[in-house]
């Protein structure tokens, strides 16, 4: 079998065995509750979970199906059914992901990246299920240190600290760029104060104003290369 | 027993614990197969590890991070679920923000004593729920999905490749809204142009930077290649001190 051959074969049973693997684990988290609901003599209450669906289940739908959109081209096919599965995607997954295959080098949408993406997802998730069920086992002694009121601060800018490192990572590669979207973004957050619950949201604006630029730049700059 | 204590029960344990290790299974058969696929494919071993080491300490922070996320939600939730919820499907900010939503549709609020069993198995289907659609598109558009972008990509690669130049301005698109949204909070987060909202996230994301800048430096200019496995993680974690010094 030629290496073309091997990596179809390879591909096409990561797509069944992702789409299995993804509807097990609906079945099973879905199931969760229910089976919990007899074990505690009391079943969810469907109407309100109808209710709490229209108020926030239709924006996660939104946010979800972007996810799914942006994502899966970024990390591959293996890589994105687990990724999915997982979830804790802009906080750990993606940034881990794509700072494993800079490290190594491999461009998007190639064999390598399929593999160093699978490899680096699992991984990330296999980490985090070994420090939460250490944690868990943990839990009683460490609750008085992790609580403790002065380490508080450290864990509540868990996600400025990630996104100061990647500015650095990122803006490095393009500061002109970086520098509009984070001009208009700083200037729709200072006027729009009440936007800062809904960041997540506003990545989407943001990211395509980026690659917006980008684009403009890359045209130009082809066209330019050409020209010379 | 209070509703906690049933909440914190072995069974509860038993039915997350098995889920819990059924995706840990999954995890493990993906890498594998990623990793006998990559050596078949004439990858090196060397740069496959290095991945793999560097994904392992990039994720254990952000993991303790996580596990706070299960200490935050515990008081109200018992242990087991946001465990569960937190080891392998959801992100903090959502399953804190849905199981808000769903006991505000119940009329208590989280973390009171009003939380009772059948309040809690809603909170807990609201929570599963909201998020399913990543892995229903992914079960059922993924194939066709990735098919289609691979075929659009082969012929954007003839124009010098664009993907990877998206996929950066994308991150730098991403980063911005969040640096943007603490520069905001802090002008206008106590009132329009007030500059009294918290600084902490502004002090915390230049600190982080400038680390990572000086970490760059050493593996780039200094030789030192292997700190890049532990650039981010240490830029955070620098970061994060500073907010504890800051004591905000």
């Amino acid at each position: 079998m030629n290496r073309e051959q091997y990596y179809d074969a390879y591909m096409k049973k990561t797509h069944f065995l992702g789409r299995l693997v993804s509807v097990v684990s609906l079945v099973l988290l879905l199931g969760a509750p229910f089976v919990i609901g007899l074990i505690l003599g009391a079943l969810p209450d469907m109407g309100a979970v109808a209710r709490g669906f229209l108020s926030v289940g239709l924006v996660w739908t939104v946010s979800s199906v972007v996810e799914f959109l942006v994502y899966t081209p970024m990390l591959g096919a293996g890589g994105s059914y687990l990724a999915f599965i997982t979830g804790n995607l802009i906080n750990m997954k993606i940034p881990c992901a794509m700072n494993a295959k800079e490290l190594v080098g491999a461009k998007s949408g190639t064999p390598e990246n399929e593999v160093i993406s699978t490899l680096s997802i699992a991984t990330s998730s296999l980490v985090t299920i070994l420090v939460l069920f250490l944690g868990v086992l943990l839990l009683i002694p460490l609750q008085p240190v992790l609580q403790s009121p002065a380490l508080q601060p450290a864990f509540a800018n868990v996600v400025p600290a990630l996104f100061g490192a990647m500015a650095y990572k990122y803006y490095r590669k393009d500061p002109v760029l970086a520098m509009i979207p984070l001009a208009v973004m700083t200037v729709l957050f200072t006027l729009v104060p009440s936007l800062t619950g809904s960041t997540s949201f506003m990545i989407i604006p943001s990211g395509a104003l980026a690659i917006g630029l980008s684009y403009l730049k890359y045209r130009r700059e082809a066209k330019g290369g050409a020209g010379a | 027993m209070t509703v906690l204590e049933q909440l914190n029960s072995t069974s509860i344990y038993l039915v997350c614990g098995v889920i819990v290790a059924f995706i840990a299974v999954v995890c493990v058969v993906f890498m594998a197969r990623a990793w006998r696929a990559g050596k078949a494919l004439g990858m090196d071993t060397v740069r496959m590890k290095r991945a793999i080491t560097a994904s392992a300490t990039f994720s254990v922070l952000p993991s303790v991070g996580i596990l706070l996320g299960v200490l935050a939600l515990s008081g109200s939730l018992g242990v087991p679920w946001p465990w569960l919820r937190l080891s392998v499907i959801g992100a903090l900010h959502y399953e804190t923000q849905v199981a808000d939503a769903a006991a505000e549709q119940l009329g208590i609020s989280l973390g009171s004593d009003q939380m009772t069993t059948q309040a809690f198995s809603t909170i807990a289907l609201l929570m599963s729920l909201c998020i399913v659609w990543g892995m229903i598109l992914s079960a059922l558009l993924n194939k066709k999905y990735l098919n289609r972008i691979q075929r659009g990509g082969g012929e954007k690669k003839a124009g010098g490749g664009f993907g990877d130049k998206a996929m950066a301005a994308m991150f730098i698109g991403m980063v911005s809204a969040y640096i943007g949204s603490y520069v905001g909070a802090f002008i206008s987060g106590q009132g329009s142009f007030s500059f009294a909202g918290d600084w902490t996230p502004l002090v915390v994301v230049v600190v982080s930077a400038l680390v990572m800048g000086v970490f760059t430096y050493l593996a780039e200019k200094k030789g030192a290649a292997w700190l890049d496995n532990f650039s981010i993680a240490g830029s955070m974690l620098c970061g994060m001190l500073a907010a504890v010094l800051i004591g905000h």
